[in-house]
């Protein structure tokens, strides 16, 4: 999908198909205000991720200053333990997944410098510690926390915020993409764990994480490819897993691994933009899992990347690894 | 943050649900600000108010890892003091490694192990002294008492983890995709493993089987639930628990969930997973390997004579295949067959997975299979494509193009690469 022809394409769309950008930014800005209601105080565990997932959507939609930038790193950095980890709030426990998404924050803010200034200990080196001390040094992945429980997402983030922090070389690089590999399976995709059975988000952490340590030579692409285009289903949009129901997060978990090993035109972009579109609420603004249901941050981030994968008018390109915008990851890596 | 299957609603609320809402919210941060007025500094101490606290916030919300965190402590600390019971992992951002918590939680455990013989740790109360006296009255010899104390402490220990397990299983129930719940499961298994005797533990560890095997009937493809059985069934078979290989009790598992349900991707992908192994520990000759494919073909092939629209079935027989067209450096189930015998058999596949076009046209998982073994056998052959091939490829081409179009990109590659 490319250029003009697409242009055309979608201006034929009708209205409610058209991306409801304003709404979905006042929908993000709206988010931190909403303390008269129980789910803002029952996911304060996933507020540093809702950040992050609310900062993509915005500077995917071409508006990066809708939040104020100073008030964004002072919470960041209010989420910081002394350990060197991030927890989602304050008085939480730290995280992987916490950590990672305060350093995609403070990069997509032009914030390490502040980290420097005002971080625990070390500033950067302190924070890329306290991941590099999770990697299981006998088999190269990941544990969450302290607690040991291990993922590939855990190996992936790790992998993805060191990067940003230019501290790659505190891990075992190697040891992390054999671990990856011996999550394989025969359909060409990955699993949590060696054994586990594909799960498209499992495949994007690893299939990222590889690109990201410049071994996506790994990859069985041809296989790989052939099942990820399989979860596209008849309304266009895609599941997770065979038989299961198609779900927007979906269109960025494998319409990202799709791209990262060239195969993004196996799959119908037309009709994906519209299951997407669809499951928008075009006059509050934010996006569904799928059309008619209740709107939540992490599907508009995950809907607004896939369309940006897609090329989508107007929407600032993304990077299919990192999920950040192309241009975030170019000034920090010198791409 | 991530909601799923919730209906979009217009939002509005009367006053009263505006009311009712913010009443619970003010319960809800209420019983925050407490548990985090107990456990903010480093050394916070066991209480049954804390106990308590948890149980309440996590009902509420069992995604509040950081509840869970400091449920972990709580727990260690109710159990015999032993060598190393903190975090796995000695990184250190929590609690356990400052000297202010150890000294607080093992003088909080030592207090208990002395003090009761026990009951839950739910249900204890503040009255610790009540037991005391009987075990110092009784004077015996001193190794008597230790023996007791032992026996007691086994006690203490084995109810603490088992009605652990009992209070968060009606919780995994309710959020069966709950990543914090099943770690925090897995957590307390290990413990059982630390601090209770083998068989004792063996017997926690089979009985969780059988929870995952129930939680598997209710979610059949529940991702945690096939997760969490590879993980007990690998610990259930190490020298850790005295246990031997279950490969077989495994495999007769997926017999059992793929006949009830043949689209179960998950029963058949850990079918797969289980197979090499299967054969291996069976010691299989050559011509049992050879039985055992033919039998599991068959198998499949029964399957999508009644359902070829099933994709569970076809990535199930894409994965016998691959033994016979991509062998070289896998674990296959055949691996000694010769070329001729694997040209064979993908022949003979394309031949009977072309008869199924007689029943079902419009199907189009079976022209992509036909298009996918006939480029495995023209590479098994180290060969080009012939002029027949290469029209019968043509022809399943265009069907794919007008059954499947949302993949038209992916046909065209398919024609581009065999130049057709």
């Amino acid at each position: 999908m490319s250029g003009s022809k697409e242009d055309n394409k979608l201006k034929q769309l009708p209205d409610e198909l058209q991306l409801a950008t304003a709404a979905h930014i006042k929908y993000v800005q709206s988010l931190d205000t909403r303390v008269t209601e129980l789910s803002y105080w029952m996911t304060e565990h996933l507020r540093l991720n809702g950040l992050y997932w609310g900062l993509v959507a915005l500077h995917l939609l071409g508006h990066p200053e809708a939040l104020p930038r100073d008030e964004t790193i002072k919470f960041v950095l209010s989420c910081q333990k002394d350990s060197g980890g991030f927890a989602p709030a304050p008085n939480h426990h730290a995280h992987m997944l916490y950590t990672v998404s305060a350093v995609q924050i403070l990069a997509m803010v032009d914030g390490f410098d502040e980290l420097e200034k005002h971080g625990k200990g070390n500033g950067k080196a302190t924070v890329a510690k306290y991941m590099a001390d999770l990697q299981n040094r006998e088999t190269g992945t990941f544990a969450g926390d302290e607690w040991g429980e291990e993922d590939t997402r855990f190996l992936y983030g790790a992998l993805n915020a060191l990067s940003l922090l230019g501290l790659l070389d505190l891990v075992d690089v190697d040891k992390a993409v054999d671990h990856v590999v011996a999550c394989t399976n025969f359909d060409g995709g990955y699993g949590a764990t060696p054994g586990a059975e594909s799960h498209a988000a499992q495949i994007w952490t690893c299939v990222a994480a590889l690109a990201i340590a410049g071994r996506d030579d790994l990859i069985d692409k041809e296989k790989l490819a052939r099942w990820l285009s399989e979860r596209q289903v008849a309304n266009g949009g895609f599941n997770g897993r065979p038989e299961k129901t198609a779900d927007v997060c979906y269109s960025w978990f494998v319409l990202a691994s799709l791209e990262i090993i060239g195969k993004r035109h196996w799959i119908d972009g037309d009709a994906l933009v519209k299951f997407i579109l669809s499951a928008q609420d075009p006059e509050k603004g934010g996006i569904s899992d799928r059309p008619g249901d209740m709107v939540d941050v992490w599907h508009t981030c995950f809907g607004i990347a896939g369309l940006s994968v897609l090329a989508y008018p107007g929407l600032e390109a993304v990077d299919p690894r990192y999920c950040m915008p192309k241009s975030t990851i170019e000034r920090i890596l010198g791409e | 943050m991530s909601t799923h299957d919730v209906p979009r609603t217009s939002g509005h609320r009367t006053e009263e649900q505006q009311r009712q809402e913010l009443e619970k919210i003010k319960k809800y941060r209420e019983l925050e600000e407490q548990f985090y007025s107990q456990t903010s500094s480093s050394s916070f101490e066991y209480t049954p108010a804390l106990f308590q606290l948890t149980i309440k916030l996590l009902k509420l919300n069992p995604e509040y890892f950081t509840v869970w965190n400091v449920r972990r402590h709580l727990l260690i600390s109710s159990l015999s003091p032993k060598s190393s019971s903190g975090p796995s992992r000695s990184t250190g951002c929590s609690s356990s490694s400052s000297s202010g918590t150890t000294t607080a939680l093992s003088g909080a455990s030592s207090q208990s192990r002395s003090a009761e013989t026990l009951p839950s740790p739910e249900s204890r109360t503040a009255g610790r002294d009540g037991q005391n006296g009987t075990t110092r009255e009784g004077e015996g010899s001193k190794s008597k008492e230790a023996d007791k104390k032992n026996a007691a402490a086994a006690e203490n220990d084995a109810n603490a983890i088992q009605s652990e397990l009992a209070f968060i299983f009606p919780l995994l129930k309710d959020y069966p995709k709950c990543y914090w719940i099943w770690n925090y499961r897995r957590w307390i298994l290990e413990l059982a493993i630390k601090y209770l005797p083998v068989t004792t533990a063996r017997r926690v560890w089979e009985e969780e089987l059988g929870l995952d095997s129930m939680m598997l009937t209710r979610d059949r493809r529940n991702y945690h639930a096939w997760a969490y059985r590879r993980y007990l069934v690998a610990k259930l078979e190490s020298t850790e628990l005295g246990g031997k290989s279950m490969v077989e009790e495994e495999f007769g598992y997926t017999t059992r969930m793929t006949s009830a349900d043949l689209s179960n991707f998950s029963a058949w992908h850990n079918r797969s997973k289980l197979i090499p192994r299967l054969l291996d520990e069976r010691g299989a000759s050559d011509f049992e390997r050879r039985a055992f494919f033919d039998e599991e073909l068959g198998r499949v092939k029964e399957a999508l004579n009644v359902g070829p629209e099933d994709q569970s079935l076809w990535f199930y027989h894409q994965y016998l295949m691959s033994s016979i067209t991509d062998y070289v450096g896998r674990a296959t189930i055949v691996p000694n067959l010769d070329l001729e015998e694997r040209v064979t058999y993908v022949t003979t596949e394309i031949e009977e997975i072309e008869e199924l076009l007689e029943d079902f046209k419009d199907v189009k998982w079976i022209y992509e299979a036909l298009l996918e073994y006939t480029l495995s056998l023209q590479q098994l052959e180290e060969r080009e494509l012939d002029a027949a091939e290469k029209e019968r490829l043509g022809l399943w081409l265009g069907k794919l193009r007008e059954l499947d179009p949302l993949r038209n990109g992916r046909w065209d590659d398919v024609e581009v690469d065999c130049k057709l």
